[in-house]
């Protein structure tokens, strides 16, 4: 084959293998995602195994955490029999067992976990010991398949198997610290040199120095590097393949192995390759074959050293003998399921073979993959029932609310962390209304605020910002804005002259020997009073740093435009603006009906030990903070121009109305509104209503939130509540800043009048959404577009770190060490860890989300199946769904191509006086409860 | 008065350890709430009596403090004093350990909450508190021998903390066995001082510190000098010892932080200015301690500017400055090494402290000087053509090539031998 078909398959199977990869970008900014991406056109259960396949991951929660959840009643036996009801039956002999009996009998009370390591063991400890049927399945059983010789799938297996050494630990250090160095965006006071000619190029360059010495495991390192040295990265890639005698049908299995044994690290090579811009600082050269001509070549290297030569490796072994009481085990589990399905001894005895045979095949094919399958669809039946019956419940039974205009309207992020806040603000001022909107509020820009060193996207990753928007100093204060920029300067060159010259030779001697000591105060100021060292702090910054008045810059004129750097337009025409204020009102139901201040809130969420502080950000706003948005949204529906072309369309904002853009903190539920120098004043008197009923609500939701922090007392006031949450922000140590989306698991779209007034434990997004203005299904559409994927995507990315915290998630926090400014590695070095850490999802429910939409079936479905990517994440569920049909009758839920009613008795609507009176006391998942105060 | 709150202040944290010890032991492990308020009480009775002590001391114008609890044991000609003392040596590494230990341990309360391994992690830190403390007011080299095998077996235990995973354990594996190797030192150091007569440090080092003499003959002093210079390097990741500190980066942050920013990566340092007069006796053990101490700085400073992860790049950052703390020895400036390793303590366990927060901290500086954050480092292309930068730049890149020699001239010989002796194959199961 000439080289120019083989590259060009090559590519072709590196760019396949290549979707098994995680694709998390740098860790700045995290974007929540499918972290099986790859296996989403595949059916939910079947990707899950699959992927554990692959993976070596697990596909559901451990058997043990359902068969707990069957005990304490989270799961309750009627769920697993009516999951049961749906799945095909059959007698598996006339007249007598069926299948599904023999089934639930094994999930509860639920067979043993008999495996050949413990087995005799487990035996012993239960009545199969004396148990003759255990002796009758041990000697009746099937035998096993035999088990196949092998053909290692890369060097390191044979390597292994042959000379019982384990090349990965010799080419995994190496290939760690050049990834590391390669993809740095500043760490390193030096950085690698070359590296704009590529990861291929610089680390020959590097391997190509003389008086260098390598380990044992890697003695033959020079002689392949000087080989390569002519060689570009596909050709490497080929010659490697050929020396270690790998056939092209090889290819793909030796390609995906190799790529899989350090995924971390691939995936953000891969990923910066297809999206340089993602690199914070520095955009280095990635790419993904260069990464596989890397680790080729080490793994040449090792091979040829630990072997002698490049394709012993190759050489089929005999299969590993399977483990001496493997059939023990295999007997055992038999013999218990025989013993749950009540079978007696002599029943069994007397079964004629065919019978018997099926019996056992039907035990068999039950395995724990899938009774943790029906366990999990039991589990998500429950939680469904859960929240549909309450919901109902309280659609019956609300009072229609009343048409007045109300005192004063806030728009919210559609986050289920927005969900308490959202209640205790009704709870507090009832005259107030709450709506959620997509955290960027249709404005979808490029911004760069006074502070920040260039723009970034605000908005949904899916989307690429088309206009920049800046944040300028007003007129007069021009001069306040070049002192503040000035001394920031300043301050930040210290800072950094400190932080390199601390740790430098000789610098570093001034700074420690010299100067040293004074780091105790800092230091026992953040350890011990954070909040003190935080306040300390905002007074110093408030006293030296003088804050302009400031005003976004979001009005272009004519549709010529000025053009900002990167070809993006310089704002908004009127028409734009207009555009977007429609998107957003009109989606929301709020085409009338607008209070005098309606006050708009972006969130985000600060933190310090956190390297995973931005997957606490906006996802509507691509894991950044929507502050700029909700303060440019309210610019927008503020100006005149733009409110009379709304009026043209329809869209009347009433001439009294007045919008005031925020910023919400999600862990220090700290809440600022801008530009309140704007606001007329006549309305000051909405606004100070509108602050107190914030500062109230703000510090009842830091209290809600603390009932799930086991280190915060139960007996802790509103203020108290407040204070906590406040040190998890401020605290150097603390893991834990806040739960973020752990829990999420229900996302509601429809209107605030459906929800106001019941308690969702913050688990539920909430999209506000009024079928009665759409009449074609356009908002629908646009809704549902949006908050499928970032949902379910959320939703998704919780449930596979919590049901596999080292595969999936990147495990406990504790030893993580920031590498390169572009991810975390578990201590001295690992692999690039990908996905949420345990103590994001430890207190997780891991269900896929449930959507609950207010509108007709019909117009539901039509919707979705308009849009490719939600059609699949529903057909494949991914995601649940369900409707309140607002013509009225019990919800439906969407179950493969029919609707069936959700109703029954089993699921009461308790009410409670207040929030706070409803969580008192309890740390655990809480039934929805309707609040009275909350109601309108 | 003074003799009192001297055993006080070594017993307290012993006492909590085997406290919590017993406790566990009798079939509780204390709740989180607990050990927390248990190590708390205990540091910060240790930090007032080592306040309350330097003050007895200003007062009386007393510069050290000894007292003799007898003997442990004796065998034959050889007795196990049981001494103590304190001078303007071991005050402020007694005070540090217990500042920065406390602090840690605070600090520790929230970042280990609800780990599995959270009473784990505080019994350590008490035992490895108690052995500090022991090591810098021990009255006789025998008894800060225990202290600092103490130190040693606390460090390893958590740097394998998370022992779920391979890689802790195997590296906690190579920082134990370079422990024991340097610690063949501290031993022989150990009979060479008893064959000069009792390892006290009275008669053995007459005077108040600094400014001691040394009564050890000069044969011994020099052999003794040695010794010391290779059990220090080894508790400090100095020179033949230097590669175990990145390494040991695998435990929890706070273990991280007291044990290689604060205070067992400066036990070593503490063990020559205790024995600086010896040392300075010995002209060529001073001369040896300059070069191991430059050698090591200059290799860690460059492996510093090339790592980029926060962890490494602080152990090595740790390891420089070490080195030129062993400098100061060397060329007798007892008084600046001290002053020196106080700040050092300081500074690095600050800034382990915050190495999970680096992201945030990096990105408020790019923002405050306007994205204008260029690479260090920019003179060296004036000084250094590309090529020696190329090769300074891989050797760095490779911690000096410490594992590869370490493989090459320790462990394979090592196995060869060992094969070789037990007369089984290469290709048999390691």
């Amino acid at each position: 084959m000439s080289p120019g078909p083989a590259r060009d398959r090559l590519e072709a199977v590196l760019n396949h293998e290549a979707h098994l990869l995680p694709v998390q970008g740098p860790i700045g900014v995290f974007i929540h995602h499918n972290t099986l991406h790859a296996f989403q056109h595949l059916p939910f259960e079947q990707a899950v195994r699959d992927a554990a396949r692959t993976f070596g991951a697990e596909p559901f929660m451990e058997e043990r955490a359902f068969r707990e959840a069957l005990a304490r009643g989270r799961i309750l036996p009627e769920d697993l029999d009516a999951v049961l009801a749906r799945e095909p039956d059959v007698e598996l002999w006339s007249g007598g067992l069926t299948r599904t009996t023999l089934r639930r009998a094994m999930l509860w009370p639920g067979v043993g976990d008999f495996r050949p390591e413990t087995v005799e063991w487990a035996i012993a400890e239960s009545p199969l010991g004396s148990d003759p049927r255990l002796d009758f399945c041990l000697r009746h059983m099937p035998e096993p398949a035999p088990a196949t010789a092998v053909r290692p799938v890369r060097p390191r297996d044979g390597v292994l198997a042959a000379a019982h050494a384990d090349i990965d630990e010799v080419v995994e250090p190496h290939l760690i610290k050049l990834c590391a160095a390669f993809l740095d965006q500043g760490l390193a006071n030096w950085p690698m040199p070359y590296r704009e000619e590529g990861f291929w190029r610089a680390t020959l360059r590097l391997l190509a120095q003389p008086a260098t010495l390598t380990g044992g495991g890697l003695r033959r390192l020079d002689e392949f590097a000087r080989m390569a040295r002519p060689w570009d990265a596909p050709d490497a890639v080929l010659h490697w393949l050929g020396l270690l005698g790998v056939d092209e049908d090889d290819w793909p299995g030796l390609i995906q192995a190799e790529l899989l044994a350090l995924p971390g690290w691939a995936g953000l090579m891969h990923t910066l390759e297809h999206d340089p811009a993602l690199a914070p600082h520095h955009r280095a050269p990635a790419s993904l074959m260069d990464f596989l001509a890397v680790r080729l070549l080490l793994t040449v290297a090792a091979t040829a050293s630990v072997t002698g030569d490049l394709t012993s490796w190759r050489l089929t072994r005999p299969p590993a003998a399977p483990h001496p009481r493997a059939q023990l085990a295999r007997a055992a589990t038999l013999a218990d399921a025989i013993g749950l399905a009540g079978l007696p001894s002599p029943a069994l005895a007397a079964l004629p073979g065919d019978d018997r045979r099926r019996l056992f095949a039907a035990i068999e094919e039950f395995g724990a993959w899938e009774r943790r399958r029906v366990l999990q669809l039991a589990y998500e039946r429950r939680h469904e029932r859960q929240v549909l019956l309450p919901l109902a419940e309280h659609r019956r039974s609300s009072v229609p609310a009343t048409p007045a205009r109300a005192a004063a309207q806030v728009i919210f992020c559609i986050d289920e962390r927005e969900e308490a806040i959202r209640r205790h603000l009704e709870e507090t001022d009832p005259g107030i209304e709450t709506l959620g909107a997509a955290g960027f509020f249709g404005a979808a820009v490029n911004f760069a605020g006074i502070d920040d060193a260039h723009g970034v996207p605000l908005c949904p990753v899916v989307v690429k910002p088309r206009h920049a928007v800046e944040e300028r100093p007003a007129k007069g204060e021009g001069e306040v804005y070049a002192r503040r920029r000035a001394l920031r300067r300043v301050g930040g060159q210290l800072v950094r002259h400190w932080f390199v010259s601390s740790r430098t030779l000789l610098r570093g001697w001034l700074g420690t020997a010299g100067l040293g000591l004074l780091s105790i105060f800092p230091l026992a100021a953040r350890v011990l009073s954070p909040r003190l060292h935080g306040e300390m702090a905002k007074r110093l910054y408030a006293a030296f740093l003088p804050e302009p008045i400031t005003e976004l810059a979001f009005m272009r004129d004519g549709a010529q435009g000025q053009v900002a750097e990167g070809g993006l337009l310089r704002g908004f025409t009127v028409e734009e603006n207009t555009d977007r204020v429609t998107a957003v009102l009109g989606a929301a139901g709020l085409r009338q009906g607008l209070a005098r201040l309606v006050t708009v809130l972006g969130h985000g969420s600060t933190s310090l030990n956190n390297p995973h502080e931005s997957a606490h950000d906006c996802g509507a706003c691509g894991g950044r903070r929507g502050g700029p948005n909700a303060r440019l949204f309210a610019a927008m529906a503020n100006h005149p121009d733009v409110r009379t072309q709304l009026r043209e369309r329809g869209l009347e904002i009433p001439a009294d109305t007045w919008f005031v853009g925020g910023y919400h903190d999600t862990c220090s539920d700290d809440i600022d509104l801008f530009d309140l120098n704007l606001a007329p004043p006549a309305h000051a008197a909405d606004l100070l209503r509108v602050r107190a009923a914030l500062d109230r609500a703000r510090a009842l939701s830091a209290h809600e939130r603390a009932r799930r922090f086991e280190a915060a007392s139960y007996s802790l006031d509103a203020a108290g509540g407040l204070r906590h949450a406040q040190v998890r922000a401020e605290h150097l140590a603390e893991p834990r800043p806040e739960y973020g989306h752990c829990t999420n698991a229900v996302c509601i779209v429809g209107r605030r009048s459906t929800t106001r007034g019941l308690f969702l434990d913050r688990r539920a997004f909430l999209v506000s959404y009024d079928a009665s203005q759409d009449p074609e299904n356009q908002s629908l559409a646009a809704q549902l577009g949006a908050v499928v994927p970032v949902c379910g995507g959320i939703s998704l990315e919780y449930y596979f770190s919590f049901v596999d915290n080292e595969a999936y998630g990147c495990g406990t926090k504790l030893p993580h060490n920031v590498t390169g400014l572009v991810g975390v590695m578990n201590g001295y070095e690992s692999d690039l860890r990908t996905g949420l850490p345990w103590q994001m999802v430890e207190i997780h429910e891991p269900v896929r989300i449930l959507f609950v939409v207010e509108s007709s079936p019909e117009r539901v479905l039509d919707t979705m199946r308009k849009n490719p990517l939600v059609w699949e994440f529903l057909v494949n569920r991914w995601i649940r769904l369900a409707v309140l049909d607002p013509a009225g009758g019990p919800p439906l839920a969407y179950r493969d191509g029919a609707w069936e009613p959700v109703e029954g008795g089993d699921v009461p609507l308790p009410v409670a006086p207040s929030s706070m009176s409803w969580y008192a006391g309890r740390r655990e998942h809480l039934p929805i409860a309707r609040i009275q105060g909350a109601a309108a | 008065m003074m003799e009192t709150l001297l055993l006080a202040i070594v017993a307290t944290p012993g006492v909590t350890f085997l406290a919590l010890g017993f406790c566990w032991l009798a079939g509780w492990t204390p709740t989180e709430r607990f050990v927390s308020r248990v190590t708390a009480v205990a540091f910060s009775l240790l930090t007032a009596g080592a306040a309350w002590l330097a003050w007895l001391m200003f007062a009386a114008g007393v510069v050290s403090v000894r007292i003799s609890l007898g003997e442990w044991f004796r065998a034959g000609g050889y007795h196990f004093p049981l001494a103590l003392q304190v001078d303007r040596l071991s005050l402020p590494m007694v005070a540090i350990t217990a500042v920065l230990g406390g602090l840690a341990g605070s600090f520790s309360v929230r970042y280990v909450h609800r780990d599995p391994g959270f009473f784990r992690f505080f019994l350590l830190l008490n035992l490895f508190a108690f052995g500090a403390i022991t090591a810098f007011t021990a009255g006789s080299f025998d008894l800060l021998i225990g202290g600092w095998e103490l130190v040693g077996v606390t460090s390893v235990l958590l740097i394998a903390f998370f022992g779920d995973r391979p890689a802790p354990a195997r590296n906690a594996v190579r920082v134990f066995a370079s422990y024991r190797i340097a610690d063949i030192g501290i031993l022989l150091a150990s009979f060479v001082l008893h064959h000069g007569g009792s390892t006290l440090f009275t008669p053995m080092l007459p005077g108040d510190w600094p400014g001691q003499g040394s009564r050890l003959a000069a044969p011994d002093a020099l052999l003794a000098g040695f010794l010391l210079l290779t059990a220090a390097s080894g508790k400090s990741a100095q020179g033949p010892f230097a590669g175990w500190l990145p390494r040991a980066m695998e435990g929890p942050t706070p273990s991280s932080s007291i044990f290689y920013g604060a205070i067992s990566i400066h036990l070593g340092a503490y063990l020559l200015l205790r024995f600086e007069p010896v040392i300075q006796s010995a002209p060529p053990v001073a001369w040896a301690t300059v070069i191991v101490g430059a050698l090591t700085a200059l290799t860690g400073t460059a492996s510093h500017r090339v790592s980029s992860d926060v962890k490494t790049s602080l152990a090595y950052a740790s390891m420089t400055q070490v080195g030129v703390i062993f400098v100061e020895i060397g060329l007798g400036y007892p008084r600046l090494a001290l002053w020196h390793i106080v700040g050092h303590a300081v500074v690095r366990t600050l800034q382990l402290l915050r190495a999970p927060s680096m992201l945030h901290d990096y990105h408020k500086m790019h923002a405050a000087v306007g994205g204008d954050l260029r690479p260090t480092g920019q003179w060296m292309p004036a000084v250094l053509p590309m090529g020696p930068r190329m090769w300074l730049y891989r050797f760095g890149l490779e911690g000096g090539f410490y594992d590869a020699w370490l493989d090459r001239l320790v462990i394979a010989p090592v196995l060869r031998l060992a094969r070789a002796l037990s007369g089984r194959s290469k290709d048999a199961p390691a």
